[in-house]
């Protein structure tokens, strides 16, 4: 009750232990003064408990909550739920199914849990055949002469691409904030060996490890479903390992957007949108066709593709795996390969499947986000031969060692 | 044998010889059908066409050092306020006035930086174009030279070589000052110095308090912030931090100024051209900041 009081009149915790270290001492010196023998001793038992509160209150208030239980507490506002103590649980809602399915781990989980985590795959990922994809030519090359369209090999590299699995639609704030909670900037592991010393450089607006435009270790309201911008490459790579994913090759990308048609003797016939050979602004947030910013990664479903790929131009760019060259140039750093334009994208041309460009590793941009991928050969047991050697054509993904659980084996 | 032949007399094609145009930057006698000012180089289609109107237009000027990015920023302006007038929108009066924004776009369509402007003021870009918005109700008229940054600095330096930069300094509403920060950053402090000296000439032509430069707008644009992205956050910071004699400059001298941040390319590589050296290529097109400055200006110009 004496505390309550205290506490009230002093209107904060912090004012109250100091107002109580002070009667304390202000006691042991009256005790002494008056010659007792006992109030003294009981005084400075007061001050110096009140005086050690006050300097722990003052330390939690500088320091401030620890960023792990805060943004935990975002992430269960955010998903719908705070950790459960299961493993596979905690990865079914943190988004990690896709490390669920590996051959080697499939074995472990529940029929149920094998189901959940295949359904959550296929509605978050859509598969790409194997196939031929032509890189480096441009539609305005072949108008201006510089190439030769009777030469496939001159025209650009033919690039095979394995069958694989891209992402429909960029990561999203709500996505990257499980990662940031789970604590990812500490895991070392997922990051790649040279970048560890600058890892700690990876703040955000406030010095929390996080995307450079957060605040506190989260980001803005209202910004849940808009995809993440500000991280650097290696941020985008961390983050592909921890959900069990990749970032996708520069030919994947393409292949993925520009759905090539194989002809025979021919190099195949590649659109310059992923809905047909003409821009409409209306299919893609770029500069002049949408609010100047980025909009949540559903938006702009006349862009999709035909598996049902969103925005794979216009609103963010995206990291590849590729570095970046370009012949004739000269980089002032090495460079990664960027693809898909963004909302400030000013040039139809430079808005197509066909364009890739470049950016530092570690620059963190605001029109730079993630789409991982994924190769069906990961599904694979290491035995199997991939579908390219065996000339196949895609089918259902068949997953390693398992009894047929008939619905959620497919992931076409 | 001798024919006969009949000549006219034009004499109304005499009288026009007879009475002079001036030219709307110097104001110097022209004939009037000369196309380009004989004192000035200016065009005299903006005399013409400044006569037609009821109000005089407005001059605002872009200046900077050499390479600090002019030609870039106005191309790209003129372009971005002709394709999306939401906030201002602007029409070009003339053939000349579309040269600036046809170059500036076409080499930055082919991932190419414009060449640099000539020294020789007759082949400078001009524009008169009208610039509008919806809140506005009367469109105003505006004239703004692309010129060089050699120019500039040699008539800095020695006052009356280029009689048009002189004249145009002297009668313009607002300027708009290029910077290049990457210079800056760079602890390259030519920048520095030279934008000092641009706005001390300013001060040397109009000091007037309330009519000179002291009190007229002044726009400092820090250009290539895409290559310095800390210049976006806070650009007076910036000015602060890293160009401290034209921060200060600006405090004690003229009322009517603020920094901005302008980029166009998302990023740079470059390029070895025969007989040219090393150039920079811009690898996409990502303006950021074009049009703040300028809006800015217009507001206080205009009104």
């Amino acid at each position: 009750v004496l505390w309550n009081l205290v506490k009230h009149l002093a209107r904060s915790k912090q004012l109250a232990a100091l107002a109580a270290a002070a009667a304390g001492l202000a006691g042991v010196v009256l005790g002494w003064m008056a010659g007792s023998a006992w109030l003294p001793f009981v005084c400075g038992v007061i001050a110096l408990s009140s005086g050690g509160f006050f300097l722990g209150l003052r330390r939690a208030a500088r320091n401030g909550p620890s960023l792990r239980s805060e943004v935990a507490a975002a992430v269960a506002v955010t998903a719908g739920g705070a950790e459960t103590g299961d493993l596979v649980e905690d990865m079914l809602r943190d988004g990690r199914h896709a490390l669920l399915l590996r051959p080697q781990i499939l074995s472990h989980l529940t029929a149920d849990q094998r189901r959940r985590a295949t359904e959550a795959q296929a509605a978050e990922m859509a598969t790409v055949p194997a196939g031929e994809v032509l890189l480096g030519v441009a539609g305005e090359d072949l108008d201006e002469g510089r190439d030769d369209p009777n030469d496939p090999a001159a025209r650009g590299a033919l690039v095979e691409v394995d069958e694989f699995y891209l992402d429909r639609r960029p990561v999203t704030n709500r996505e990257y904030l499980r990662f940031v909670a789970a604590g990812g900037y500490e895991q070392m592991a997922i990051w790649d060996p040279q970048i560890w010393p600058a890892v700690a450089d990876f703040v955000d607006r406030s010095g929390k490890p996080g995307p450079r435009f957060w605040k506190n270790g989260c980001y803005e309201s209202g910004q849940d479903d808009h995809p993440l911008v500000g991280v650097s490459w290696y941020e985008a790579a961390a983050y592909a390992r921890w959900v069990g994913k990749r970032l996708p090759t520069s030919a994947e990308w393409e292949k993925a957007a520009s759905s090539p048609v194989q002809l025979p003797d021919a190099a195949p016939l590649q659109r310059r949108f992923p809905w047909g050979e003409s821009m409409q602004r209306s299919r893609a947030n770029l500069w002049g066709a949408g609010p100047g910013r980025t909009v949540p990664v559903d938006d702009y479903r006349e862009g999709t593709n035909a598996s049902d790929i969103r925005q794979l131009i216009g609103n963010v760019w995206e990291w590849t795996l590729d570095d970046f060259r370009e012949p004739g140039l000269v980089l002032p750093a090495p460079m990664k390969v960027i693809r898909g334009a963004a909302y400030d994208t000013y040039f139809e041309s430079q808005a197509t499947c066909q364009f890739a460009s470049g950016e530092v590793p570690v620059s963190r941009k605001h029109n730079i986000g993630i789409r991982c991928a994924l190769g069906a050969c990961d599904f694979r047991p290491p035995s199997a031969p991939s579908r390219t050697e065996e000339h196949a054509a895609p089918a259902e993904l068949v997953l390693a060692d398992e009894p047929a659980l008939d619905s959620e084996v497919a992931l076409a | 044998m001798n024919r006969e032949s009949a000549v006219y007399l034009d004499s109304f094609r005499l009288a026009q010889y007879s009475v002079q145009v001036p030219c709307y930057i110097c104001s110097q006698g022209n004939n009037w059908d000369a196309e380009l000012c004989r004192h000035c180089f200016a065009p005299m289609a903006l005399a013409h066409q400044a006569t037609a109107k009821r109000s005089p237009p407005h001059m605002i000027a872009t200046i900077g050092a050499s390479g600090a990015g002019k030609t870039v920023y106005l191309g790209m302006l003129m372009d971005m306020l002709s394709r999306q007038p939401d906030c201002l929108q602007i029409l070009t009066r003339g053939g000349f006035s579309v040269n600036i924004q046809h170059t500036t776009i076409a080499a930055l369509a082919r991932r190419e930086f414009p060449s640099k402007t000539p020294n020789e003021p007759d082949r400078w870009n001009w524009v008169h174009c009208q610039v509008g918005s919806g809140k506005r109700r009367r469109a105003a008229e505006l004239i703004m030279p692309d010129m060089a940054g050699e120019s500039l600095l040699e008539e800095v330096d020695h006052p009356h070589t280029y009689q048009v930069v002189r004249s145009f300094l002297s009668r313009c509403a607002g300027v708009l000052v290029l910077i290049d920060p990457t210079k800056v950053r760079a602890g390259n402090h030519d920048q520095d110095y030279f934008t000092v000296k641009l706005l001390s000439y300013l001060m040397e032509l109009d000091a007037d308090p309330k009519r000179g430069w002291p009190s007229r707008p002044i726009a400092l644009v820090f250009s290539k912030a895409d290559q310095c992205e800390e210049c976006f956050f806070d650009p007076a910071g910036f000015a602060q931090t890293h160009t401290v004699g034209l921060w200060r400059h600006c405090q004690e001298r003229f009322r009517r100024h603020r920094f901005f941040a302008a980029g166009m390319a998302g990023a740079c590589a470059y390029r070895d051209v025969a007989g040219v050296g090393r150039v920079r290529v811009p690898l996409r097109v990502e303006p950021r900041g074009i049009v703040e400055p300028f809006h800015w200006l217009v507001q206080q110009v205009v009104g």
